[in-house]
């Protein structure tokens, strides 16, 4: 009980030292005092300190189960492994906001730190509007949703954690993704101070660019891991299901990645200023706009803690102030950094980023407009639709295949003007990436044109990729990151069209035959868990050769609290996944199986994972100046 | 040289993962791209062709029906939606009501086509004036 106040309190002395850091850096614009920017520092580390002493607090009542405390109480059990008290934390509303500050107010410290090289009043502006939002979440956590809040008498035993929560890849996602959604923060930031202070040039762009590469690989980290849950966890074998909460955390992603296009042409030709600093308000403002979504209760998912409706009008509240202020700032001050009238050339890298951009606003439109448009269409006429993989599928799917193709020549173009020559190497793309396409759909006996041509664009895509990597002076965390994009698209479209499934009702000992294997149901177990109990199931899959492959899919009943969940057995090969989930027949003896072969499954993870390498290697590699 | 290994490489590889394709399903094609377009009422966010619900299960031997007695895949989701309404096809297919949900992305990609043509267009003229 001690603990929880003195945790409360030292969110309030956050709050405080907030207050001090805005005032300081309004008081320290007009007088040039190096006093003040000391306290500064000082008061930026005090309030990180106070977050972090709150947050341990938080983590160790998880730890000892201290049931006093209402987060702990709601989300925590004592028979929970020590894995799931820790993540518990951030698997409820309360715990998970309170994360969101930490890496708030750890990132503007980390930007105060390092940018020392840069104008005062540039750094200055910057902790000035970081500070609005950082003030606005203190509020917004101490009022709506206070982590410490305490509950007398004190319960002898906690709710638990939702069980398909309890699992590794979604323990740790948040704290990832969180770096990604919440980095955009200090990125909005940045482009305000950046307009006010006339700021807004090539330098600018190169400082920023980090920042927007470090929120861009957490989030697609946070992104994938996300995936790799919904497959390893749901057990219904999809990795993506275009579900609302999954759309909030792709629609940052996509405006990041043109606001990172964009800001490389800033950076090196000093074009495109307004656009970058509107995609850097936008994807800010998309973040808070998914948290809520998620968070209002509108929005009907797994992240969906409590349905509270003063925390959603507080958030929209907090959202329509800051669309305010970054409207007003941009209109005032637009003429202070007057675009550069530059000549664009219509074959030059410039015009690449541009498509670029233009395919991920189309992109991000699509998303946008089908998330929301639910949502508003059941308030003005309560008439309830979905937005499901059909609408995705009609308006992404055609227009992937012309952003493929510019996606594949856009590296290739040089900055300023390029001179189209004819090159015999031309032709041999083309017949290369021909022979290559034939064989593919020889292969998948595909006849759907769309389905051809989008093989062809992609295929070619990755050997101009591939190429790329051969050249000289190119940027090889472009070539890198471009080269996983083409892979994953070209996994997931495998994945896609030749996936197989067969759905049986069948006893113990029985067994069926998909194509080339042999199932055979063998028998069933059960086992007891801490904090759950199961029925275990073997299955023998045995093929044409010979080989064996065991699987043990489960059904886990776990006892805190009492829900049911089918656990996939996956067998893992470089080319395709076996996928066995079993679930009970209510009043039979028989089992329902599921047996899946999805292909290439493996590969999607691997390509996710080089994009994020090619990220990496852009914030660490060294600096070299590409033509 | 290199190029004829990589060939023979890459037609290896296609060869290798041909094999991994399996055709067999109890379930015939039509049923189970019906299943996929339609919710599960009862669950969160799965379709009836991922959920094992017994609202999804008997969902399945309802469309099984009204195929054996020659309904269409359209008329199949007309009669969903007369019973369960809109909220029931993934699909919300085209109507007065999301006539916009189609239009405003395709406004977006017409509009942005065309703010990279002026852009281009304008900063040609440009140089010719001055």
């Amino acid at each position: 009980m001690i603990l929880s106040n003195v945790g409360f309190f030292s969110l309030l002395l956050g709050l405080l030292s907030s207050f001090a850091v805005f005032l300081c850096s309004v008081l320290n614009i007009k007088n040039n005092l190096l006093k003040l920017e000391k306290k500064i520092y000082k008061f930026l580390t005090i309030q990180f300190l106070f977050v972090i002493i709150g947050f341990f607090i938080l983590l160790y009542s998880f730890l000892i189960s201290d049931f006093s405390n209402e987060t702990v109480y709601n989300n925590s059990h004592t028979t929970k492994p020590v894995f799931y008290k820790i993540t518990g934390l951030w698997g409820n509303h309360e715990g998970s906001l309170l994360l969101w500050l930490l890496v708030l107010t750890s990132f503007v410290l980390f930007f105060f730190f390092s940018s020392r090289d840069e104008p005062k009043n540039f750094r200055l502006y910057t902790v000035i509007f970081h500070q609005i939002i950082v003030i606005g979440f203190f509020i917004f956590v101490l009022k709506t949703s206070n982590p410490f809040d305490i509950l007398f008498p004190v319960p002898s035993e906690g709710l638990g954690l939702n069980p398909i929560l309890q699992d590794p890849a979604l323990a740790i996602h948040p704290p990832i993704l969180y770096v990604g959604y919440v980095g955009t923060s200090i990125i909005f930031a940045s482009a305000l101070a950046a307009m006010v202070t006339g700021y807004v040039n090539n330098v600018w762009a190169k400082n920023l660019k980090k920042l927007v590469l470090i929120s861009w690989t957490f989030l697609t980290g946070g992104i994938l891991l996300g995936s790799i849950w919904a497959y390893y966890e749901l057990g219904w074998g999809g990795f993506w299901f275009w579900d609302p909460v999954e759309n909030i955390s792709l629609m940052p992603w996509l405006s990041l990645t043109a606001l990172l296009h964009c800001i490389s042409t800033l950076e090196k030709r000093d074009l495109f200023k307004n656009w970058s600093i509107i995609l850097s308000i936008v994807t800010f403002m998309l973040s808070v706009t998914g948290t809520f979504l998620v968070r209002s209760g509108i929005l009907n998912s797994v992240h969906t803690f409590a349905n509270d409706p003063s925390r959603g009008i507080y958030i929209l509240i907090f959202l329509f102030v800051l669309i305010f202020i970054s409207f007003v700032i941009f209109l005032i001050f637009e003429n202070k950094n007057s675009e550069n009238k530059k000549e664009i050339f219509f074959l030059s890298k410039e015009t690449s980023v541009l498509i670029n951009n233009w395919f991920m606003i189309y992109f991000l439109s699509v998303v946008l407009i089908g998330t929301v448009y639910p949502i508003f269409l059941d308030v003005i006429t309560s008439e309830k639709i979905s937005v499901g993989p059909p609408f995705y599928n009609k308006l992404l799917i055609p227009f992937l295949i012309p952003f493929f193709l510019f996606m594949s020549v856009g590296p290739s173009m040089n900055w300023i003007k390029t001179n189209l020559k004819f090159k015999v190497s031309h032709i041999y793309y083309f017949l290369f990436t021909s022979t290559a396409t034939i064989i593919t759909i020889y292969v998948l006996s595909q006849k759907d044109f769309l389905i051809i041509i989008l093989i062809f664009s992609l295929l070619f895509l990755t050997i101009k990729t591939i190429a790329n990597f051969l050249k000289k002076n190119t940027n090889h965390a472009q070539n890198v990151s471009h080269l996983g994009f083409a892979m994953l698209m070209l996994s997931i479209l495998f994945n896609s069209i030749s996936s197989t499934e067969i759905i049986k009702n069948i006893k113990v000992g029985d067994s069926f035959v998909s194509k080339n294997e042999k199932i055979t149901f063998e028998k069933v177990k059960t086992n007891e868990k801490k904090n759950y109990s199961s029925i275990i199931g073997t299955f023998e899959i045995k093929n044409n050769n010979n080989k064996i492959i065991k699987l043990y899919p489960e059904i886990r009943v776990y006892n805190q609290p009492i829900i049911a969940t089918s656990e996939a057995a996956i067998k893992t090969t470089l080319f395709k996944d076996r996928f066995i989930t079993i679930n009970l027949i209510k009043d039979e003896q028989l089992f329902n199986v599921r047996y899946q072969n999805k292909p290439f499954m493996i590969w999607i993870w691997i390509s996710t994972l080089i994009i994020i390498f090619g990220g990496t290697f852009a914030i660490f590699g060294k600096k070299k100046n590409y033509t | 040289m290199v190029k004829k290994k990589f060939i023979i490489f890459l037609f290896l590889f296609i060869n290798f993962f041909g094999n991994c394709f399996s055709q067999t399903e109890p379930y015939s094609k039509l049923e189970n791209d019906i299943a996929k377009n339609l919710r599960c009422l009862i669950c969160q966010g799965q379709s009836i062709y991922d959920s094992n619900s017994e609202f999804a299960l008997s969902m399945r031997i309802y469309i099984k029906d009204q195929i054996d007695n020659g309904y269409s895949e359209s008329q199949i989701y007309n009669m969903l939606v007369k019973k369960y309404g809109q909220w029931i096809v993934y699909d919300p297919g085209y109507s007065k009501k999301t006539f916009l949900l189609w239009f405003i992305p395709i406004l977006f990609f017409i509009l942005g086509g065309a703010i990279i043509y002026l852009k281009i267009y304008k900063s040609k003229k440009y140089e010719k004036f001055f």
